[in-house]
């Protein structure tokens, strides 16, 4: 029940509407014990004969005007309650988006997006749940339960109330056990169908392999056995899913028999009337909801805590790269001092970055090379402000770069991400995705620079052609050259391509890099490549091994060296070499 | 390549509906027997359910009211009772178990023939329908029906046959009030019917909106890093702010409807109901005398009648949602896009000897892909597939392995045409390596040998040891036992490519199909890669398709593709010599300038 204290907040804040819900809600339950009343009157004036019209009329007035009146105090009540359930939902939800857009990258590398999903969508949903459904069941069963047995022993006879009343308890007792047990077992049955999900999304994506090698037949049958597995797993939450309906009526079965036994004999007895006897049976059957609200009450209440301490964490997860304190409030530009003692990602024991020092004129290009993990991206990382925590300082013009807004430093920026994405709307919504307000020709423009805008051209739709699942599927090299164009938008100070001319081809490549270097004279670029080619016009170049700095030069500079830069530069002409001897 | 709308959203008339609905019973069939099961369970529970009142109304009228026990008739009518209520528990459990089985089952089958129609497709069905809808139409849409199945159908079922029940009891009991009480059925039907129309449209409404919520937070998630690189987090944040506001709207519309029409109505209509018993009571009592028995029974029967009756509807959104869920199931079933039919002669590959012979290939009968091609690949010998994307290599593969028809020319292999022989025995000795290599969820060795039991550890062992995979395997901690998850993403992608090579090597093909790799490979794995490939190379007729040109010149014939056509052939040598297209290529590649 903490968890309704933990949203007591919320409760305070929309105070009206819950106080509305609670009391029509327990008027409700007082009006419900009207009509098994008025039955019991009736039937006794019908079994003595001495019912009148007016009696019957005067009675009957009163039952349909309560039901008029539940009706309408019923679609309140949910108004209010529900209504205000949904509500906090959607607060929470906007919460946590707005939470999301604060959190670093290092918060996005250790959760998995699914992770993230499940707390704004199951767990914002049990928390609603509490919100409405807990409130509901914990009024209802409480009014509802508390007027029905007070009728029963005030109007009709507090013993036999007390006699027949000893079963119910096992009632909210067993079906709260059936729920955790089936809950337990659902988690099974989830996990079977999470399974055959999985193994038909590989089926798919692996198509052509199953094809190639001919083993449709064989994959079927594996699906078989997965989805037996998932029809077993399924009959195990059957088995108890079944026991619900049984139990409830066996317990009422013998509520039924104690009832009829002992009120006949108190009826005898001349204790009670027929007509009380009646009244009770129908009591009886209203009591069977708030029984089962209570045991339900416990898994809804078990549940919102739980999700919601989820919730409440992940908000409480603090903001890591925030602005300081009268950070300054102008566009970075000028040259760029990266001096660095050391850097470590977070959980990380070996330094990712160790003894960095470069500076980049303004209007310059620095091309970055280096294996996978050598600390290229690591570099690209930390002139984004991805990081905070490092030693060493990064200028960026007059002051480093965590003196400036972090908005101001983001736009001075374009940068070119490795795994280029893309949202679902259009291309032209792509490109202009960092100036949303700019107009259709300089979209083109930026597209004309990446060279993306006669392939986009020919898309049926253009500009207005829709990327994504839903749409048109391109190639990696034009979301790669998408994500140029879009990066080009800004006309940014700084423009970084993190390896992103790998899947474009050498003659494309060529002419995107002299397109930039007739457009961007004055701005500074910074590339990473695997491709020597893409680099090798830079001014300076850095090749990394193992987090440092390991050469640094001009093409010329390096070659002359005949370091690791030469190495790798031999090697990948080494073909080319052989190729030529073959030919000479 | 554009890729049609395939889930538009879908209005189905109610004539539509009701084929689907039909379509769906069909289903039912092979499970008749569980199911007439159940349904004997059913009768015998509605039977119970029915008796005990009428036991205790017996009771009532012919011993309470008379304040008479004989200990015999009332120890019988006890007994009875108990007998009844306790059969009734255990015979209901079984029947509520035994409709949950049948459910399970028939969606059992249901995934089955949707899954194994998926295999049946051809390659075209993939390229136009994205694969998390082929998914979704295999899990989550038959789970829909599952659901309505299990909550709607047989709750259903179960109200219907305790409402002729009851039914049937009253008109027992007293026929002019049980024809009174007839007036239920209709204004309950007209609830119901209000409560679809308008329900079905606002919860379809905020199925869509919550489809469209649940799609911005995901994207915005995954694409955070750019949101924040661009500084568009507010705009970011008005937007989902306006999504989430709809969503809002529509789920207070849905909570009115529901309100208005789903519990408070039926349980006004249920005291209505009893103002209805009560005043025939009375007033007949006026003149005649009334067994208090009977209205007992009555009003315990009006009972139970209503509270199936608030269950299902309840769960009519459920039946919605099946109902569009099935119509996409069906639509799947129902794809025309085959693959490529065999004439399933006896004949076998023994040479490969591949020729192409004026084929010509279209994906979208519109434009061709693929214009006159015609080559041999003599026994043994490497043809290399060069030229730009788009020029055709891979469509060229693609007609090889037979994963599209084509129509116009023909495809020979050993001069038999490629139509002509079963898929297994092309299955079998094609072997085609894709440059993506695609591992499987399982071990190495299971990715070697996939679901081929013949193929031995040792066999295993071998082919891996042939494409000099053995190396790297031998130094994971589990060997050829090492767990492969999330498609192999914890190995490089040189070590994915020697398992797949391993894997088609394990089968021993004739003619080798390469779709060389263009992905970053590191320089040593790249070697190792390219020896492997010579080796496997060897012996065996190889069709490549080559990215880098120093892979091929050992080619026996080199056809460079350009918009579908071969425009030059030829050896390495020749080629450089005509000083063209191979040419500018070979020179682009090495960057020399002229």
């Amino acid at each position: 029940m903490r968890v309704f204290w933990e949203l007591g907040w919320f409760f305070k804040e929309r105070k009206k509407h819950y106080i509305l819900g609670v009391m029509l809600l327990m008027v409700v339950a007082f009006l419900g014990v009207l009509p098994p009343r008025i039955i019991g009157f009736i039937v006794d004036r019908i079994s003595q004969g001495t019912l009148t019209p007016d009696y019957l009329l005067k009675w009957l007035s009163i039952l349909a005007a309560s039901a008029l009146a539940m009706y309408v105090l019923r679609y309140t009540w949910r108004l209010q309650i529900f209504g205000s359930s949904i509500l906090l939902a959607r607060n929470l939800r906007q919460q946590l988006f707005r939470h999301f857009t604060q959190m670093s990258p290092a918060f996005y590398q250790k959760r998995r997006v699914g992770d993230l999903m499940a707390h704004a969508t199951n767990d914002l949903q049990a928390v609603q749940q509490t919100a409405g459904a807990g409130v509901l069941t914990l009024v209802d069963s409480i009014a509802t339960g508390g007027f029905v047995i007070a009728a029963m022993a005030i109007t009709i006879d507090w013993k036999l109330t007390l006699i027949v009343l000893l079963p119910m308890p096992l009632m909210a007792y067993m079906t709260n056990y059936y729920g955790k047990l089936m809950h337990e077992r659902f988690h099974g049955a989830q996990q079977a169908f999470s399974e055959l999900n999985d193994k038909t999304q590989e089926s798919i994506s692996g198509m052509k392999v199953i094809k190639t090698f001919g083993q449709e037949q064989q994959d079927i049958d594996d699906f078989k056995n997965l989805s037996e597995r998932v029809v077993n797993e399924n009959i195990r939450v059957a088995r108890v899913d079944s026991l619900f309906d049984p139990t409830i009526s066996a317990i009422i079965g013998v509520c039924y028999f104690l009832t009829i036994g002992f009120g006949s004999y108190f009826v005898t007895q001349g204790d009670m009337t027929i007509g009380d006897l009646i009244a009770f049976t129908a009591y009886l059957g209203l009591l069977v909801w708030p029984m089962l609200a209570f045991g339900w009450l416990f898994n809804i209440v078990e549940r919102g805590r739980a999700s919601y301490d989820r919730i409440r964490q992940l908000l409480a997860e603090p903001i890591e790269i925030d602005d300081r304190e009268n950070a300054i409030d102008e566009d970075p530009s000028g040259d760029i001092v990266f001096s660095l003692e050391q850097f470590k990602f977070t959980g990380d024991d070996r330094a990712a970055l160790r003894n960095i020092h470069f500076t980049v004129k303004q209007g310059e290009t620095l091309g970055i090379v280096g294996k996978t993990g050598s600390g290229k991206s690591a570099i690209l990382r930390l002139l984004l402000r991805e990081f905070d925590d490092y030693k060493g300082s990064i200028l960026f013009g007059e002051y480093s770069i965590d003196a400036y807004k972090k908005q101001r430093l983001r736009r001075a920026i374009g940068y070119v991400p490795q795994d280029h994405f893309l949202f679902s709307t259009s291309i032209a919504g792509n490109i202009a995705f960092a100036r949303p307000e700019a107009s259709l020709k300089e979209v083109e423009s930026a597209a004309s620079l990446a060279h993306i805008h006669e392939d986009i051209q020919n898309f049926t739709e253009g500009y207005s052609t829709v990327v994504g699942e839903r749409g048109v599927s391109l190639s990696g090299g034009q979301k790669q050259r998408i994500s140029i164009a879009r990066a080009l938008m800004t006309e940014p100070e700084l423009l970084i391509l993190d390896d992103s001319l790998s899947a474009v081809d050498a003659k494309t490549e060529e002419s995107i890099l002299k397109s930039l270097k007739a457009t961007r004279a004055d701005k500074t670029t910074i590339i990473t490549s695997h491709r020597l080619s893409a680099i090798q016009h830079a001014h300076q170049i850095l090749v990394m091994e193992q987090g440092t700095i390991k050469e640094i030069g001009s093409h010329e500079e390096l070659m002359t060296k005949k370091g690791a830069y030469y190495e790798m530069y031999e090697l990948q002409q080494l073909e080319a070499l052989v190729e030529q001897g073959g030919e000479a | 390549m554009l890729i049609k709308e395939t889930e538009k959203k879908q209005e189905l008339t109610g004539r539509e509906q009701w084929i689907i609905f039909k379509r769906l019973l069909t289903y039912l069939l092979p499970h008749k027997k569980m199911l007439l099961l159940a349904m004997g369970l059913l009768i015998l529970t509605v039977l119970g359910d029915v008796l005990g009142p009428y036991l205790i109304k017996v009771f009532i009228d012919n011993y309470l009211t008379e304040g008479n026990f004989p200990t015999g008739p009332i120890v019988g009518l006890a007994l009875g009772y108990l007998f009844i209520q306790t059969s009734n528990v255990i015979i209901s459990y079984f029947q509520l178990l035994k409709f949950q089985e049948a459910a399970l089952k028939i969606i059992q089958q249901l995934r089955i023939d949707v899954f194994a129609k998926v295999h049946g497709l051809g390659m075209r069905y993939f390229d136009k329908t994205p694969a998390g809808g082929i998914v979704s139409r295999v899990t989550n849409d038959t789970e829909a029906i599952k659901e309505m199945f299990v909550t709607v159908l047989i709750g259903f079922i179960q109200s219907a046959f305790l409402i002729v029940g009851v039914y049937i009891a009253m008109f027992l009991l007293n026929v002019r009030l049980a024809l009174l009480t007839l007036i239920l059925l209709p204004i309950l039907a007209w609830i119901i019917y209000l409560y679809r129309k308008y329900s079905s449209v606002f919860y379809q409404d905020l199925r869509e909106r919550l489809g469209q919520l649940n799609a911005k937070l995901s994207e915005s998630v995954q694409g955070m890093g750019m949101i924040q690189a661009f500084g568009q987090e507010s705009r970011l944040k008005d937007e989902f702010s306006a999504i989430n506001d709809g969503h809002w709207q529509a789920a207070k519309r849905n909570i009115k409807v529901d309100a208005l029409l789903l519990r408070p109505a039926v349980n006004l209509v249920y005291t209505m109901a009893i103002i209805l018993l009560l005043s025939y009571f009375g007033v007949s009592s006026f003149s005649n005398t009334i067994e208090v028995g009977v209205i007992y029974a009555f009003v315990t029967y009006i009972d139970r009648f209503f509270e199936p009756i608030n269950q299902v509807m309840q769960r009519l959104s459920i039946f919605q949602q099946a109902i569009v869920a099935a119509s996409r199931v069906f639509l799947l079933l129902d794809e025309q896009e085959k693959i490529p039919t065999q004439l399933e002669t006896n004949a076998k590959i023994n040479e490969g000897k591949i020729e192409f012979r004026n084929v010509s290939f279209s994906y979208d009968d519109q434009t061709d892909v693929l214009k006159n091609i015609s080559f041999t690949a003599m026994p043994g010998q490497t043809v290399a597939l060069v030229g730009h994307t788009g020029s055709g290599k891979s469509s060229i593969i693609n007609l090889l392995m037979r994963f599209y028809e084509f129509k116009k020319g023909d495809i020979w292999i050993d001069g038999v045409s490629i139509k002509d022989y079963e898929t297994a025995e092309i299955r079998k000795k094609l072997g085609l390596v894709l440059q993506d290599p695609f591992l499987f969820y399982g071990t190495i060795a299971s990715n070697i040998r996939l679901y081929d039991q013949a193929i031995t550890d040792s066999a295993v062992r071998k082919a891996a040891e042939f494409v000099q995979a053995d190396r790297f395997i031998e130094e994971l901690p589990n060997k050829y036992q090492q767990k492969v998850t999330e498609r192999g993403s914890t190995f490089s992608s040189g070590q994915r490519q020697l398992v797949a090579f391993a894997r088609t090597i394990a089968t021993d093909p004739k003619v080798l199909v390469l779709d060389e790799a263009t992905a970053n490979i590191d320089t040593e794995t790249e070697m190792a890669i390219q020896e492997s490939l010579e080796r496997m190379r060897l012996g065996r007729t190889t069709i490549a398709i080559a990215h880098r040109l120093s892979t091929i010149q050992d080619a026996e014939l080199i056809l460079v593709l350009r918009q579908g056509e071969i425009v030059e052939r030829g050896t390495h040598q020749q080629l450089l010599q005509q000083r063209g297209l191979y040419h500018k290529m070979y020179l682009l590649q090495n960057g020399i300038v002229e």
